[in-house]
Order: structure tokens, then C-alpha cells, then sequence
């Protein structure tokens, strides 16, 4: 009874108040808003009547405060006085309402000093620690208003005030709002709060941090997991020895609402998870989906680093243990899927790599027996699709992860080896074995170790002591001697014809030796020679193996072939262009065939500088020019510049002549069609041993690169290029979905140097409507395919397509229209 | 410690090798080259002393003595003197105007070169087919002792008690008292024949090639018997020549392999591996210059060139 009366009696009161102040009379106003202060102070109102006051009519207050904002009295108050009297009354009570009304205040006021009031109060209620208070007032359960309503629009403000501020205040904002202020307030907020609840339960208080939870979460959900990463430290600290923070922290995790858990958790990750999360995972199942699912198989954007943590905090724990054997089996299939080997990116690949390694390398032994089994099916599996694929670091990586797999399992000497180059790649991968951080090391073996070891550095500095000392007397220093090395008494062959005898039937290795490093410079220096004989030669060497373990014969024959093809072109390349789909020839040497073309072709297209050269290209020209061209263009340059320099009179002779660059005739040109079309040929024909459109997709990818760099090295030659240019749309087409990344590069690739070389009016008259089904087939790749180099080379090629189609649109008088 | 630094020696050497690499700089190239002699140079020898223009003499295989002078880097004078066969020695005595040279037509000839004359003053038949050079002592102005390979042991006729040393084709070194015509220490050096030899008299150490890898050392002890000290293993086989500086600071070895190599001669460090030679290099010289840092060494190859070089010539 005596309540009701009294919640009356506060309610007439404010009412008056409210009212008083609304009327324009000034002159009680200031004792109206000492009323209402009061009701905020503990000792002049009973708790009752405050509690009365907070619950029900502060908002009301407050909004009508804000209404006379612009009212002549609020204008006449002393500084003093608003600060002591206006102000305090948003600063005094429950921080929650007074936060809402404030932004809800800031939203409406258009800017002007009432507004410019406003933002300081906020700006003061933030100094003030009010966030503390407001957090610290859900978990005590003493905030009065909390509808879930009214609960979601305050963590909304929470987290988005510096928006709202930004959206309002555009550039006059004060640095207290901004982002990088704002939320380490709120995060010191926040640990204060869980400072306070933590002293809390240890005087038995009940306490709630569902509300901290929730913010936290909110925050996280919209981006602002930066506020999580500078309170992990503090809480990582904390929750050391202390059991209650401890306690305290995993009840935190643990009430964080089910669709920001994901937020939360990565923002947590490359901090130290364990102690601060506890069993989580084991409670939560959207959290045991995060961890174990999908920062491991589903997202690959992490560091290295990051995975060490997710695996090390699952395998700390002997109740997370299971945890770690599921997700090493889940891993284990990922890896050893032959279709994910082809169609998931390379870095996702890689990825799952170390994450496989790094899983391996925290099982225990007894674990990695029960296991076995398992292991060993995924790394046959898995190495085999590894192999299979045709891009280099797939299968590295392949070899690396089979090599660390089969060292774990076994230790007796059936592990397997493999012989790669080693790369940063491959170091990284092989380091994730040696465990680290978590793992402590075992102590016994460790000091056994020691005491040999500083043995041996010991005498090494002896030695090196001793070597000093004796050299000192010395004082001359040595220059670099490392090109001492034996000298081989054979002497290499002097004739072309002695070089290929040697060759064909030599049985001294270091005859052959000699005779491979002889033939490039033979074949170029004497090449009407080399024209008798380039045929014959070229099908030694293409046949010829390293039977004596030449040091550097790969390149030395390539070199030689090369030299052949360059000085001898059309013969060559036929022989070698039919060789290419005929039967019983090796992957090798069809490569060695592709290879030896694309470096002769570049070659040729090259414009000859040297002197050395010059002999090659007048032989070529007299081969290749038809006779009719029959003087000599050099000779009437020269009688031109003859005249020109009888008639100029030079003042000062000396090195004022300006080199210029000299125009050569294009060696590519004229030829390019031999090496384009016949490869063009017969490629869908498979061979008992050569099946280019099946399982020898290897070839396959590098032919259609080689034919995208002849095509790329016609741009000179504009008789040719655009014929050239259909065919190789035509002959692509086939291939432009194959499931082997390497053969799609090369189709890009392809493509991209058609649009390159083609003359943009080729394009749309020979190309016509292929162009539009192209540009549908490129953007398809351009965003869907797994490769990331097929998908920049496509959006290459769709944007040298667009400017070669806008440059012709735009040229009306292009000279193929008038022709 | 000490007994380890002795002791090991050839352990040693790798982690010398590996320690120097890191600071080594690349061989350094001849300062100029003296082209022409037309044929394998086969001896050379300095005389820079005084002052007159340096010079510096080289018998070829055609025959010829050159006389170069190493400021205009022309020659001064051709002599043919050994009825075109190879020559093989070149020697100049210490009053300046005389040279020696030993040929292959088994003639050892004494030149009078005084005021731009080269007249034959005097000449030796030895009767000795073979490759071995000669070797001079100059104990005074006026007297000097020339040793050469002979048919028989003949009996000098003056000068007390010198030593010579002998290194001989099956692989061995003598060292003889030439008075008293005997024997006084052999080791044997070497498997194969020994090609080259040279002394240090103020160390009492001396060094020989041979035609295999290896350049033996040996010391001349106080009772005048050899002691092999060990050696230097080559990359290739073949030593021609092998020559210490004056400051008995530096060895060079001619190799077959056309490279001269240069070693410290205490203790027998490689220092550097000189390649500008295309052909075997037969003949490695020191000059005499009184100004250390214009001391040059000279090398002659089969190529017909002779190359300069001036090395560790700073201090």
C-alpha cells in the first residue's frame, strides 16, 4: 500500500517537474532540476523512490530535457549550472537510457549548438566510464528496462556509435569517436567489467555476463574483431594461475550468441586459444563446427601460424583429443581426394597440406599405430594424385607431405624418398614437422645430445683457432681459386661432320662430351654445312640419351638443336613438326621437339644485332627470297647514304653520329607457317603411344602453349597471323573445359596471344562469331575457374578482346576494310 | 694445440679453403702480354737491376733468345745462336754484359752483349741430349761455377766444398759436394721423372715437380741430408718450372695445364690460379727490380706469349 503511494507520489512529482519545465516559465526551473537530481542521490530519496524514478520516468525525463534544449532559460543557465544541473542529469543515472536518449538526441538535431551540447555530454558520458557502469549493470542484473527489444537496439548502438557519429558529425568529430579510440574504450570496458565480476563471485555474488557475450559478439559479427585481438593478451594474462577468471572467461565464450561464434573465434585464433576458450568446443557444436571444419577444409586465408593453434589447442586437452584423431581423418580424405587435387586451388591445396603435417606431427605414437592403417591408404591415395597432376608445386608438395608421412610412420628404413628442389615452399612444409611452441621437447634426450655437440664445436674452434694463427704470419690473401678445376686431354671436334661422328657411334664419354658442346657454335659458324647435314643431326640428337652423365646435357642438346633449327629452318621443322605425332617417341622427346620449336622460332623472330649473325641471315635471304627481288637492299642503302654523306658537311667529326637502330629483315616471318600448321595436324588421332586428347594432357597443355607463342611471335608477320589466328581459336575450342589446370592455362594463353597478334581488323571480320562465343566461354573462367592463373589470364585476354574490338570501332578507315 | 696444428695439417686445409672463399677475390689478369716470340718459350730470365732499361730474356723453342725491353715492351734484339734448336736455359752473370744460354744442340754459348754488340765469346759442348738445365753460382765477380748435365763426371778445378742438387728421371734428388764428387744425401722424391726443382738458400728448404700432381717440399738439415716435408697436390699433372721470389715470399709453379699457380712459400698456401695461357706454360720467372712494387713475374707458354703479372707487390 504504502508502495503504491509512493510510486504516486513520485509520479505526480515528475510530472509537475516535467510540466514546469515544458511551460516557458523560467524562474523555478532551476529548483525543478534539483528535484529531479535528487532523485539520482541516495541520500535525500529512499531506494524505493529511486528505483521508482529509474525504472519508469528518467527516459521521459530525459527526452523532455532534451526537448526544451533550444528554450530561453536553458540558454540563460550560468556554465556552472548546466554542468552541475542540466548535464549531471544524463550523467547520474542508469547509463543504458541515457546512452539511447543521447544517440536517439543526436540522430534528430540538425547540426547547431544544441546539437554541438549534446555530443559533448555523449563525449563526457564516454570519459566518464558510463560504458563500465552500463556493462557492469547487466551483469549485476540491475539494469530495470530489458526487453530483448530494447536489449538488441542498445547492443546495436554500442557497437555501431562510431558510425552514428560519423554519419552525423562528418568531419568535425571528436578522436574519442573515432573507430581506433571507440572500441579499446569499450574493450577496457568490457575487462573491467569481468575485472569486477570476477570479485564478484568470490564474494558470492550471482552474476550474469550474458550481456558482455552478447556485445562482444555483436562486435565481432560487424567487423570489429581487432577489440577481441587487444583484450586477448589481458585475458590470456589473467586467466594464468587464476581459476575464477578462468572460470569467468569460459562462461564468456560460452554464452556467445550461435551466429557470431564464428566471428568471435577467428578473431580469437591467432591468439592463444586454450586457456581462454577451455572445452568450448566440446560444449558448443557450432564451435566444434568452426574449429574442426571450417578453418581447416573450408577456409585457407590463414597463416600458418593460425593452424598451429587450432590443431595445438586440440590436441592440449586429453578430452579434445578424439577431436584431433577426427579431424586428422577428415583432413586425410581432403588431401587425398583426386578430384580436390584438380579442382580446388592450388593455396587451398597447400593449406591442407600443413594441415595434414602439422595434425601428423601431434600424434602420439600409440595414437599414430591405431591410425596406421588409415594414414597409409590416404598417402597412397593421395601421392598418386599428386604425381598424376601436371602443375609443378602440386606435385612438390605431393612428394614433400609422402616423404613426412612415410618418415613419421615408419621408422626403419622402408620411408619413401623423393628428389625435388628445395624452395621456400618445400623448407616451410618440412619445418612443420619439427614440432614446436606446445610441444615441449623431451628433456633426457635433449641434454644427452648437448654434451657431444659442444664438444665438436669446441675443436672446430681449435682448428679454426690454430688455422688463423698459422696464416697470420702469412698476410697474402688468397684469390678465387674455385676455377681450378681438371682440365679434360681430349680436344673438342673442329669439323661438323667429326662432331656428328662423334655423336652417332663415339664410345669415349669424353668425345661425346665434347662433341655436344661443339656442335651450337659449329653448327652456326659454318652453316652451309650444317644445311647437309641438319636433318640427320637433328634425328641424333633427338634420339641421343645421357648415357654418360654429361653435366648439363639437357641444355647443351637443346642448344645444339636449336642451332640446327635456327640455320637449316624449313627442313628442320618439318622433320621435327612429323616427328612430333609419329609413333614410339617418349613424353621427353615430344617435349624436347615443342621446346626445341618454340626456342628456334624465338630466335628467329628476334632481330639480328651482331656481326656473327649476318652470314646466317644473307643465306636466308638468298634461300627464302623468291629471285625476282633480285638486287641487294643493302646496296642502294649504302649508295643513298654515300650520296647523303658527299653532301652533308660535318663541322665537328667524332662520335656525333647517333646509333641508329637498323631495320633487319623478319626471319620469323616467312617461316612461321612451318611451324605452326603441321602441329595443327593429327592431333586427335591417338597412337598406341601417344594419346594427346586422353591421358597425355601433359603434351597436350604444352603444345597449345607452343602454339600460343608462335602465334604471339607472328605479330611482325601480318600476312599470316590472322589465319593462323582461326585456326588456333578452332583447334582450342575442343579443349577449353579439360579438367587438367595446365592444359586451361595454355588454351588462355593461346587466346590471349591471338588477341595480342591478330590485327584488330582481322578480328571481327575472320573471327566474326566466335568472338561473341568466346567472350561468353572467358568470362565464365574469368570467374569461376579454381585455377588463379587461368582466371587472370582470362580476364587478360577479355580485356585485350575489348580494346582490340574498341580500337576498331572507333577506326573506321582501317586499311582491310578498304581492301 | 700445437701438436694438432702440425699434426693435421691436411685436415686443416679444406676448412682453409672454406674460410678464404668468402673473401676471395677474382685472380687478377697479366698487366700485358709480349707477343711474337714465334716459337715455345722455354726459359726466361730478368735482369732489372741498375740503370739501364729493365730487360728481360727468353729463349724460344725455334732457337731464338729475345732480348725484350720492359719499357717499350718491344724486343731489343733477336739472337740466333743454337743453329735453330730449342733452347732450352738463359742466364745473364752479374757483369752485366755477358748471357749464357743452353741449347739443345748440346752447346752451352757465352754472349758478349756489352754496348749493343752480341757477339759468341765463348762456347761448351756438353754431349747431353737430354732437358736438364743448367745451373750457375756466383761466389765472386770474377769466378763463377756452372753445372750441366754431361756425359761424364768431370772434376771441377776451384772453389771449396759446394753443394748441388740433382733431380733426376726416376724420380729421385742428389744432393752432391762437388769437390769431393759424392753423394751426400738422396730421397727419392717423386714416382715419375722429376721435371723442375728450386732451392731457397736462407730457408734451406727446396721444392720439385714432377709430371704427376704433386709439388714435393724438402729441407736441407744441418748434417746436409734431404727430409721430404710433404707437398701440394695439383688439380692436373705437370709441372714445368717452379720459381721462388727473392723475398722468399712467393712460389710459381708453370703447369702443364697452361695455369701458373702461385703459393706462399712458408708454408706452401695456395694463393692464386693465373689462367691466361691457351698452351702449356714451360717457364715462370721473378724479376730482380731493386723497388719491390715494381717486381713483375713473367710466365712463357707454348701459345708463344709471354705474360706479365705484378702480385702481392704492396708491401
Amino acid at each position: 500500500m504504502e508502495s503504491v503511494s509512493d510510486s504516486d507520489s513520485v509520479r505526480l512529482e515528475v510530472s509537475a517537474c516535467l510540466r514546469c519545465l515544458s511551460s516557458s516559465d523560467s524562474s523555478r526551473n532551476i529548483t525543478v532540476l534539483q528535484t529531479l537530481l535528487s532523485y539520482l542521490d541516495e541520500a535525500s530519496h529512499g531506494a524505493a523512490q529511486r528505483a521508482q524514478f529509474s525504472r519508469s520516468h528518467y527516459s521521459r525525463t530525459l527526452r523532455v530535457l532534451i526537448t526544451t534544449i533550444e528554450a530561453d532559460w536553458v540558454h540563460r543557465l550560468t556554465a556552472r549550472q548546466r554542468e552541475e544541473l542540466w548535464d549531471a542529469l544524463f550523467l547520474r543515472g542508469p547509463p543504458e537510457q541515457a546512452l539511447l536518449v543521447l544517440l536517439e538526441a543526436i540522430g534528430e538535431l540538425s547540426p547547431s549548438t544544441s546539437l554541438d551540447h549534446v555530443v559533448t555530454i555523449t563525449e563526457k558520458f564516454l570519459q566518464d566510464g558510463r560504458l563500465t557502469n552500463l556493462l557492469w549493470s547487466y551483469c549485476v542484473g540491475s539494469a530495470q528496462s530489458d526487453s530483448p527489444q530494447l536489449r538488441e537496439t542498445l547492443l546495436g548502438r554500442l557497437s555501431a556509435l562510431p558510425d552514428i557519429m560519423a554519419n552525423k558529425l562528418h568531419h568535425n568529430i571528436s578522436p574519442l569517436f573515432l573507430p581506433q579510440q571507440y572500441y579499446p574504450l569499450l574493450a577496457s570496458a568490457m575487462l573491467t567489467a569481468l575485472q569486477r565480476t570476477c570479485q564478484a563471485l568470490r564474494d558470492n555474488i550471482n552474476c550474469s555476463l550474458a550481456f558482455v557475450s552478447q556485445t562482444l559478439g555483436k562486435l565481432c559479427l560487424q567487423g570489429h574483431g581487432l577489440v577481441l585481438a587487444a583484450m586477448a593478451p589481458r585475458l590470456s594474462a589473467c586467466t594464468r594461475s587464476d581459476m575464477v577468471w578462468q572460470r569467468v572467461c569460459w562462461k564468456l565464450f560460452e554464452s556467445i550468441p550461435q551466429r557470431s561464434m564464428e566471428c568471435v573465434l577467428t578473431a580469437l585464433v591467432p591468439e592463444s586459444l586454450g586457456r581462454i576458450v577451455g572445452n568450448l568446443v566440446l560444449r558448443n557444436k557450432k564451435a566444434e563446427f568452426v574449429i574442426t571444419h571450417k578453418l581447416l577444409l573450408l577456409q585457407y586465408k590463414y597463416e600458418t601460424g593460425v593452424l598451429r593453434t587450432v590443431l595445438g589447442y586440440l590436441a592440449a586437452d586429453r578430452d579434445r583429443r578424439p577431436l584431433l584423431i577426427q579431424v586428422l581423418r577428415c583432413i586425410c580424405q581432403a588431401w587425398a581426394n583426386p578430384s580436390a587435387v584438380k579442382h580446388t586451388p592450388m593455396e587451398q591445396q597447400l593449406y591442407v597440406s600443413k594441415a595434414l603435417l602439422l595434425s601428423v606431427s601431434l600424434l602420439k605414437d600409440q595414437e599414430l599405430q591405431d591410425l596406421r592403417s588409415e594414414l597409409l591408404q590416404c598417402l597412397l591415395g593421395g601421392m598418386q594424385s599428386h604425381l598424376d597432376s601436371s602443375v609443378l608445386r602440386i606435385r612438390c608438395v605431393g612428394m614433400v607431405v609422402g616423404e613426412c608421412l612415410s618418415s613419421r610412420m615408419d621408422n626403419a628404413d622402408t620411408k619413401l624418398k623423393f628428389e625435388y628442389e628445395q624452395d621456400e615452399e618445400t623448407r616451410e612444409l618440412l619445418s612443420l614437422m619439427t614440432p614446436s611452441g606446445w610441444c615441449e621437447p623431451e628433456p633426457v634426450d635433449g641434454k644427452a645430445h648437448k654434451n657431444p655437440l659442444n664438444q665438436v664445436s669446441v675443436l672446430q674452434h681449435n682448428i679454426i683457432l690454430t688455422f688463423i694463427h698459422k696464416s697470420s704470419d702469412d698476410e697474402l690473401t688468397p684469390y678465387d681459386m674455385t676455377e681450378d678445376q681438371e682440365v679434360s686431354q681430349t680436344s673438342p671436334p673442329r669439323y661438323l661432320r667429326d662432331c656428328l661422328e662423334s655423336l652417332m657411334s663415339s664410345e669415349d664419354a669424353m668425345r661425346v662430351e665434347l662433341s655436344l658442346k661443339a656442335a651450337d657454335p659449329l653448327v652456326r659458324r659454318n652453316a652451309f654445312a650444317a644445311r647437309e647435314i641438319s636433318v640427320q643431326m637433328s634425328k641424333v640428337l633427338l634420339h641421343m640419351e645421357d648415357k654418360y652423365n654429361i653435366q648439363g646435357f639437357l641444355i647443351l642438346r637443346h642448344a645444339a638443336m636449336v642451332a640446327l633449327a635456327v640455320t637449316d629452318c624449313i627442313p628442320v621443322t618439318q622433320y621435327l613438326t612429323t616427328e612430333f605425332y609419329s609413333l614410339n617417341y617418349s613424353l621427353r622427346q615430344r617435349l624436347d621437339m615443342l621446346e626445341v620449336l618454340v626456342a628456334a622460332a624465338q630466335e628467329l623472330s628476334l632481330p639480328t644485332t651482331d656481326k656473327k649473325n649476318s652470314s646466317i641471315i644473307s643465306a636466308l635471304d638468298v634461300a627464302e627470297l623468291p629471285p625476282f627481288q633480285g638486287h641487294d637492299p643493302v646496296h642502294w642503302r649504302q649508295v643513298v647514304e654515300k650520296r647523303i654523306q658527299s653532301k652533308t658537311r660535318r663541322i665537328s667529326k667524332g662520335a656525333s653520329q647517333p646509333a641508329t637502330a637498323k631495320a633487319t629483315p623478319n626471319r620469323y616471318a616467312p617461316v612461321a607457317g612451318y611451324f605452326f600448321f603441321p602441329l595443327l595436324k593429327n592431333y586427335d588421332k591417338p597412337e598406341v603411344t601417344f594419346d594427346l586428347l586422353g591421358s597425355d594432357h601433359l603434351v597436350l597443355g604444352r603444345l597449345i602453349h607452343s602454339l600460343g607463342l608462335f602465334m604471339h611471335l607472328a605479330v611482325n608477320a601480318p600476312v599470316v597471323s590472322p589465319i593462323m589466328g582461326s585456326a588456333l581459336l578452332d583447334f582450342v575450342w575442343t579443349v577449353r573445359y579439360h579438367t587438367d589446370q595446365m592444359v586451361r592455362r595454355g588454351v588462355l594463353f593461346a587466346v590471349c596471344s591471338v588477341f595480342l597478334s591478330m590485327p584488330s581488323q582481322n578480328l571481327l571480320l575472320d573471327l566474326g562469331d566466335m568472338l561473341f562465343e568466346t567472350r561468353t566461354w572467358l568470362t565464365d573462367v574469368a570467374e569461376g575457374d579454381p585455377d588463379a592463373d587461368c582466371r587472370s589470364l582470362a580476364v587478360q585476354s577479355l580485356v585485350l578482346l575489348d580494346k582490340s574490338l574498341k580500337k576498331q570501332l572507333k577506326d573506321p578507315q582501317s586499311p582491310s576494310l578498304e581492301s | 694445440m700445437l701438436k694438432l696444428s702440425v699434426a693435421d695439417d691436411a685436415n686443416v686445409q679444406p676448412l682453409a679453403s672454406l674460410n678464404d672463399h668468402r673473401m676471395s677475390h677474382p685472380p687478377p689478369s697479366p698487366i700485358y702480354t709480349l707477343r711474337g716470340a714465334g716459337g715455345p718459350l722455354n726459359s726466361l730470365h730478368f735482369r732489372c737491376y741498375g740503370e739501364d732499361a729493365p730487360l728481360l730474356f727468353s729463349g724460344s723453342g725455334k732457337g731464338c733468345i729475345h732480348i725484350w725491353n720492359l719499357n717499350t715492351r718491344r724486343t731489343n734484339k733477336v739472337i740466333e745462336g743454337h743453329s735453330g734448336s730449342s733452347i732450352i736455359w738463359v742466364c745473364t752473370k752479374r757483369s752485366k754484359d755477358t748471357l749464357i744460354s743452353q741449347g739443345r744442340d748440346m752447346q752451352i754459348c757465352l754472349w758478349d752483349l756489352g754496348e749493343g754488340r752480341c757477339d759468341l765469346l765463348d762456347s761448351v759442348w756438353t754431349g747431353s741430349v737430354g732437358f736438364c738445365q743448367c745451373s750457375m753460382l756466383e761466389t765472386s765477380p770474377i769466378s763463377s761455377l756452372l753445372a750441366f748435365a754431361g756425359q761424364q763426371t768431370e772434376e771441377p778445378d776451384s772453389c771449396p766444398g759446394p753443394l748441388l742438387l740433382a733431380g733426376y728421371e726416376e724420380g729421385s734428388l742428389l744432393l752432391w759436394d762437388v769437390t769431393q764428387q759424392s753423394i751426400l744425401s738422396q730421397v727419392k722424391a717423386h714416382p715419375d721423372p722429376v721435371m723442375c726443382l728450386t732451392f731457397d738458400p736462407t730457408r734451406l728448404r727446396g721444392i720439385s715437380g714432377s709430371s704427376e700432381k704433386n709439388l714435393s717440399s724438402w729441407k736441407l738439415d744441418e748434417k746436409n741430408n734431404l727430409q721430404l716435408q710433404g707437398g701440394v697436390t695439383l688439380a692436373n699433372p705437370g709441372v714445368s718450372q717452379l720459381c721462388i721470389r727473392e723475398d722468399g715470399k712467393l712460389l710459381a709453379s708453370a703447369g702443364w695445364d697452361s695455369r701458373v699457380r702461385v703459393f706462399g712459400w712458408k708454408k706452401l698456401r695456395p694463393l692464386a690460379v693465373l689462367q691466361y695461357h691457351t698452351d702449356m706454360v714451360l717457364s715462370v720467372a721473378f724479376s730482380d727490380h731493386q723497388d719491390p712494387r715494381q717486381r713483375l713475374m713473367a710466365a712463357g707458354s707454348k701459345d708463344q706469349r709471354i705474360s706479365l703479372w705484378s702480385l702481392y707487390n704492396e708491401s
